[in-house]
């Protein structure tokens, strides 16, 4: 029996097949982007922790102005691996640095990842987006710092998965920089080179932050001077690959989430009207003797179906896309591969969880339905109806003819309402989420009015007297906060009368030098505000100094505080014309031994270029999808509205109402909710990057303002609305269709 | 005359299967005259009073109503013919079940030119009270008042009813061809009614028999009754 009405199945979805073959999409887009967004963030995971256990990433890494003369006696007291490598910066061109790295056994060993290791003096191993991005292919020759070496292979370098060539950098360039590893006996030539201390703690069960301050402690009661000292948490060349592995994290249950909810909602709404509107066929059924399992059953098909069909699809979309989505991440990260894992837990997740959602919302709609007695089945709809809440609410007496019917049309079904205002919320986040991220970056980066120096020149040891022409003296110190060790910043003494460091508040006013200026990233990060007195403690004296806050710049670039250079100075106790760098507009001549590092700002701009790019296709794509959501959402609920009104078109149509007259009633009713979406989607958008960015202040130390512009909101609304104006294109044809017999002929059948 | 049909035929065709619904009618009907068309289930009474309210078309013949030739009008110039001179009153009344009933008045008061005042409208088929209300929340007989307040909200020329009666009990039907009356008295609007209820027929002015797509017999009645004295 149930056989027979098995056959009805398949013209039901042939009678609106693009009504489920949306539902379809929807089903296909959530498990696509669970299992892709899944298989991402657990293999870059797992690589990234092999990676860094396997080939021991440290803890921390330090320099000293003497060497520590007994590593072992120190790796025993503290429980560690400790390794000394040497480090040097050499320029192969103006624009391109190589660092050069002493091979180390202990910790950070380098990963071989193509070719083979170093077995003997002039051979190099190169990080591979550098060779690729500057030609050095395996066998290749590379000449620096007046050597010759052979590339023998690609490395990868646990303290170098993302090589940053400053600590405190957000974008690398290949093209500008990169590190390649060599012997340790090469360096017995090459001056100027530092030397860094790693260090691994053994015991992973004390806390990590104690044994860091219990063995830097020890090494100043030995009278060493320890300078860049830096953990691993606030090493960004270590941690910013977690900002992926963590967004794609996020990303894999909310996203999906809302696509299945979504779907459930619609297919939920749309087998209320089904049922409703064969519940006299289901009280026939009934009456000749059909069980209520075989009819839950009948009808239980479509949106099973429907549900595996689109989890199957996705999933089998998705799964070949993980091993060329995890490369083209480890492209930009330097982690080797030994393998990708597609996991069947997730695949089964993408197939299961939509049959769970929409099997559910169908089976409570449909048990509803059918828990009713055939002869008030038999009755049809007619006297079910009943006048909801929302309808009965408003009186809408003092609008216009149009107003009130699309208003009544809106409010006629909430379950249908809901569906479009969570549809158009969702599509419109996602939309502002991808512009708002680019907006963040662009703000990020809009350095060229703060930093108006060329280069920034730091030395090794303290300098005297007055900056050279062209330039600016500063010195710093790194803090952190009493009972917050994990963030750290510099705190920086800047000449009063700066010309080259030009603050400004949010007003776009400038800022004077002369106080005490805290960047706006980490103002928020430390919740301070101006007018705050602070205590921080210097990291390399371990002392607390106090500052009061004068005003807080509108700057996300870097997490800084900014003194007058004599306060400063005077505060730590150095000589009163004491400086660690130089800011200046122009290359100085200083002899490469006193340096400890230089930084050029040109290098910035291409960098930011390549990102920016890289970031402006991701927008696009998400805006893409975002739109395709939107339609699908849209198509669904203007096709339903005009289904749920076909008397009532027929009945204009009879009225003498005219096609455009007919067009405006029934497809521009949606048009205040997807208004109304799209503004909850603003604060929904904010407050979701609000706390996404958050959580990348704490991961990786990098604080983006979550910035809505109003341009990228009104291309996003232009973006809806032109979505909006296509679904209702689309559906034009099917008003046309409609007859006047429909409302001639109503209840005679 | 007012409505003036002359030979008007009808075929519909599917697949292979004719079906000849209307075979040569001629009718005619005066302004402000009630008509009556009696006939069975499948007479072809619905389709000819869906060709004279220009929903239909005939596939011959000459359709005139108040010097308009409809069978000549083309699709638009039909909408605004049904737009402007013609009140359909259906069977099952067809109010939009989301709209209140002030508001199914106005989905006709809002396109047509010169509208009645709605709620002198509904204190006409006394609904004034229930204004506010779904159609859901009122009894069959409510929704037919409603039903024809709609189609005399514009002042039609022509009141077209299809089974009127057909849904409602006795005592509601009396109520309702009673308004009818009362319309037709008050607005002077020309009323045609099809029916399969002869009773209905003696408070017409013409009536016209129809079977199997012809008619078999009419008939002028010279004093038609108060709906009041109807019975069956």
């Amino acid at each position: 029996m149930v056989m027979v009405l098995n056959k009805r199945l398949m013209r039901i979805l042939k009678e609106n097949k693009l009504r489920y073959l949306g539902i379809l999409v929807l089903i296909i887009l959530g498990s696509y982007t669970f299992i892709v967004a899944a298989g991402l963030s657990q293999n870059l995971a797992m690589l990234v922790t092999t990676f860094t256990e396997d080939y021991v990433q440290e803890d921390l890494s330090f320099s000293t102005d003497k060497p520590i003369s007994d590593v072992s006696k120190l790796e025993n007291t503290f429980d560690a691996l400790i390794e000394e490598y040497m480090s040097f910066d050499a320029e192969l061109s103006d624009k391109l640095t190589l660092r050069l790295l002493s091979e180390t056994k202990k910790v950070n060993i380098p990963a071989i990842i193509e070719g083979r290791a170093l077995s003997g003096p002039g051979e190099i191993l190169l990080d591979p987006a550098f060779a690729e991005a500057n030609g050095y292919p395996i066998g290749s020759q590379i000449k620096a710092e007046g050597k010759t070496f052979t590339v023998v292979g690609f490395v990868s370098l646990p303290h170098y998965i993302y090589p940053l060539k400053n600590v405190n950098d957000i974008i690398y360039s290949p093209k500008e920089f990169g590190v390649g590893v060599i012997n340790r006996e090469e360096f017995s030539d090459i001056v100027n080179s530092a030397n860094v201390y790693s260090v691994k703690f053994n015991d992973r069960t004390r806390s990590l932050n104690r044994q860091a301050v219990e063995l830097r402690e020890h090494l100043r009661a030995k009278g060493l001077t320890i300078s860049n000292w830096i953990d691993i948490m606030n090493n960004k060349r270590a941690r910013i690959v977690w900002a992926s592995i963590t967004g794609m994290k996020t990303m894999s249950v909310p996203v999906p989430a809302a696509m299945f909810l979504l779907s459930s909602l619609i297919i939920g709404i749309m087998f209320w009207r089904i049922i409703r509107r064969e519940s006299v066929i289901i009280g026939t059924l009934y009456a000749q003797g059909y069980r209520r399992r075989e009819l839950m059953r009948h009808y239980m098909a479509i949106p099973l179906v429907l549900a595996f069909a689109g989890g199957m699809i996705g999933s089998l979309l998705a799964l070949p896309s993980i091993e060329p989505m995890v490369m083209a991440m480890i492209s930009y990260y330097n982690v080797p591969v030994p393998g990708i894992e597609l996991s069947f837990l997730n695949v089964m997740i993408g197939i299961l969880t939509p049959m769970i959602f929409l099997g559910l919302s169908s089976y409570m709609v449909i048990r509803s339905e059918l828990k009713k007695s055939p002869a008030e089945l038999m009755k049809g709809d007619k006297q079910k109806a009943k006048v909801n809440a929302l309808e009965r609410a408003f009186k809408l007496e003092r609008f216009k003819f149009s107003t009130k019917f699309w208003l009544r049309e809106q409010f006629r079904s909430i379950s249908r309402l809901v569906f479009l205002l969570l549809g158009v919320t969702s599509a419109s986040v996602l939309m502002l989420f991808g512009f708002t991220v680019l907006n963040s970056m662009n703000h990020v980066f809009k350095t060229s009015d703060v930093y108006l120096f060329e280069y920034e020149y730091t030395f090794r040891d303290l300098q005297y007297g007055e900056a050279p022409d062209g330039a600016e003296t500063f010195n710093a110190g790194k803090f952190y906060p009493e009972n917050n060790e994990e963030i750290e910043f510099y705190i920086t003494g800047i000449e009063p009368d700066s010309t080259l460091v030009i603050l400004k508040d949010n007003k776009g006013n400038v800022i004077p030098n002369n106080q005490t200026n805290i960047t706006k990233s980490l103002a928020n990060r430390l919740g301070i505000k101006a007018g705050d007195t602070v205590t921080f403690i210097n990291k390399e004296d371990g002392n607390h100094y106090t500052f009061h806050i004068d005003a807080v710049a509108d700057s996300y670039m870097e997490q800084f505080i900014y003194v007058p250079i004599d306060e400063f100075n005077k505060k730590m106790g150095l000589p009163e014309d004491s400086y660690i760098g130089l800011f200046s507009t122009k290359k100085l001549d200083i002899p490469d031994e006193k340096l400890s590092g230089t930084k050029s700002m040109s290098e910035l701009p291409e960098a930011m270029d390549e990102f920016m790019g890289q970031m402006i296709s991701m927008v696009a794509l998400m805006t893409i999808v975002s739109s395709i959501v939107a339609l699908i959402i849209l198509y669904l609920v203007t096709s339903l509205a005009i289904e749920e009104n076909r008397n009532a078109i027929s009945l204009f149509k009879v009225f003498g109402y005219r096609r455009r007259e007919i067009r405006s009633l029934i497809l521009n009713s949606s048009t205040f909710v997807v208004v109304a979406g799209f503004l909850i989607g603003i604060p929904v958008a904010v407050a979701s990057m609000g706390s996404l960015y958050g959580y990348l202040g704490d991961m990786i130390n990098l604080v983006l303002p979550p910035i809505v512009s109003p341009l990228y909101v009104i291309i996003s609304f232009a973006a809806i609305m032109l979505t909006y104006q296509l679904s209702k294109w689309m559906c034009a044809k099917n008003i046309d269709t409609v007859s006047m017999s429909e409302a001639l002929k109503a209840g005679t059948e | 005359m007012f409505i003036d049909v002359s030979d008007l035929r009808k075929t519909y065709t599917s697949g292979m299967i004719k079906n000849e619904v209307l075979k040569g009618i001629s009718m005619k009907l005066g302004k402000g005259e009630i008509g009556v068309i009696l006939g069975p289930s499948g007479s072809g009474k619905s389709t000819l009073m869906n060709i004279i309210g220009g929903v239909d078309r005939g596939d011959s013949g000459k359709v005139i109503v108040d010097g308009i030739e409809v069978s000549k009008l083309n699709d638009d110039q039909l909408t605004e013919y049904r737009r402007d001179a013609i009140g359909f009153v259906f069977q099952f009344y067809n109010l939009v079940p989301n709209l209140t009933v002030r508001e199914n008045i106005e989905v006709v008061s809002n396109i047509s030119k010169s509208p009645l005042n709605i709620d002198e409208v509904l204190a006409e088929v006394q609904m004034h009270d229930k204004k506010h209300r779904f159609p859901r929340e009122l009894s069959g007989g409510e929704q037919q008042r409603v039903s024809i307040a709609r189609a005399i909200v514009k002042n039609p020329k022509l009141l077209l009813c299809d089974e009127p009666t057909g849904a409602l009990d006795f005592q509601t039907s009396r109520s309702i061809l009673k308004l009818l009356q009362q319309v037709n008295r008050n607005f002077g609007t020309t009323i045609l009614i099809i029916t399969h209820n002869t009773a209905i027929s003696a408070m017409a002015n013409r009536v016209f028999k129809l079977r199997s797509g012809e008619i078999v017999d009419e008939w002028v009645n010279q004093a038609p009754i108060p709906a009041e004295g109807i019975e069956w």
